[in-house]
């Protein structure tokens, strides 16, 4: 690998991972696109660095919100066999799909990912209704309130599904799919969506590690495209958490749905 | 499992605490291997001695014992203690509870533990 294109992985990740962490995205939906289209890395090996990228992401950031007590452990740990068992039947299923027809459905995930970007600025109205009467209790302290929050879960087997199926798109086209976590816990079970994030964080890394390894026996890691891009987004991930509270993250919601539009067909169109 | 006495965050999180250890160590050293990985090679080009196309897990485990630390073997020593650290969390996560006697989610633990040792198992069987 030549020095120009290390420094293109890192800058790739490092932009990748802070603009992932500032939208609330993991970064793989940045992060393939970018491997894909501008330095010609094939889809599956572009698949097997997002996932390194994701493992990177999650247990840095878990490791924080773990400490902040914003993880709900024993939901993340419920749910993580929905993801799992999820992300390696999508890992096998991945490894025998051709790189262009991964490429037309990670087009598709796109398009899908850009809508609901769109969906969640226009329906951001900063209110939750939080039950109390479901199971598996949690809390966390509202650092911006200073308030304790009490939740419990509703809708287990609905949250449990839908963990399924991240899980699945995880291991097939290598995002975290805590873009489908999140809303689906906050609106299905009623999760807050701060506790939400947090234990989708926590739990995408496991998911991550579900797939990681058949990418891995399949000759899909490239250990300098993957080092280079995973040390980049993790530095990326961890200046978009710092640099998010000064951003207007609503205009840069719309401008990377736009963009994430345009990158939809033109991998459609590869 | 509604309406279950499960102890929430006011447990003494010992599996809590645990874990967030155990993944803050994982990122520490798999990304300092990384890193020395490819500080080696962008220095000593010379260096870079491919184990193979497609290494497998045994592969890699014998150059790190055998002390070669070529730059391609410790990258690979980053990527797999990457992606071990779940892997590590989740048994770290088996004892937590169990140190809190909440064994119905020491038993969830040991659930997602067998299938992620699954998946490994065939991955290794995978390379043959």
């Amino acid at each position: 690998m030549s020095l120009l294109s290390f420094i293109f992985l890192l800058a790739g990740g490092f932009i990748a991972g802070t603009f992932g962490a500032l939208l609330g995205l993991g970064g793989g939906v940045l992060l393939i696109p970018f491997l894909v289209m501008v330095l010609g890395v094939p889809m599956h090996q572009a698949i097997a660095t997002s996932i390194i990228a994701v493992i990177a992401t999650s247990s840095a950031g878990a490791a924080m919100n773990l400490e902040r007590r914003t993880v709900h452990i024993r939901l993340g740990m419920l749910l993580e066999i929905g993801t799992v068992f999820g992300a390696i039947l999508g890992g096998i299923t991945a490894n025998r799909l051709s790189g262009t027809l991964l490429t037309k459905l990670f087009s598709g995930l796109t398009f899908l990912v850009a809508l609901i970007m769109i969906w969640r600025i226009q329906h951001n109205n900063g209110r939750e209704t939080v039950h109390t009467d479901g199971m598996l209790p949690g809390e966390f302290t509202d650092h911006g309130s200073g308030t304790t929050v009490h939740y419990t879960v509703k809708n287990l087997p609905g949250a449990m599904a839908i963990s399924l199926v991240a899980g699945n798109v995880s291991g097939l086209l290598g995002v975290g799919g805590g873009i489908f976590k999140v809303p689906a816990m906050n609106l299905l079970s009623g999760i807050p969506i701060k506790a939400a994030t947090a234990t989708s964080n926590f739990m995408i890394g496991v998911t991550a590690a579900a797939s990681a390894f058949i990418y891995f026996a399949n000759g899909h890691l490239n250990p300098f495209v993957s080092c280079a891009a995973a040390l980049g987004v993790l530095a990326g991930s961890m200046t978009g958490v710092r640099i998010s509270r000064k951003i207007h993250s609503r205009a840069l919601t719309w401008v990377f749905a736009v963009v994430l539009l345009g990158v939809s067909i033109q991998l459609y169109l590869k | 499992m509604a309406g279950s006495n499960y102890q929430s965050n006011d447990s003494p999180h010992t599996a809590e605490r645990w874990t967030g250890v155990i993944l803050r160590l994982g990122v520490w050293i798999s990304a300092s291997l990384m890193i020395a990985g490819l500080l080696v090679a962008a220095l000593v080009p010379s260096s870079v001695v491919p184990l193979s196309a497609n290494p497998s897990l045994s592969e890699v485990m014998n150059h790190l014992v055998s002390s070669s630390f070529d730059p391609v073997t410790l990258m690979f020593a980053g990527l797999i203690m990457l992606m071990l650290t779940p892997v590590l969390r989740v048994i770290t996560a088996v004892f937590g509870f169990a140190r809190e006697h909440d064994w119905r989610f020491v038993v969830v633990s040991i659930i997602v533990l067998l299938m992620l040792g699954g998946e490994i198992l065939y991955s290794i069987l995978l390379k043959g």
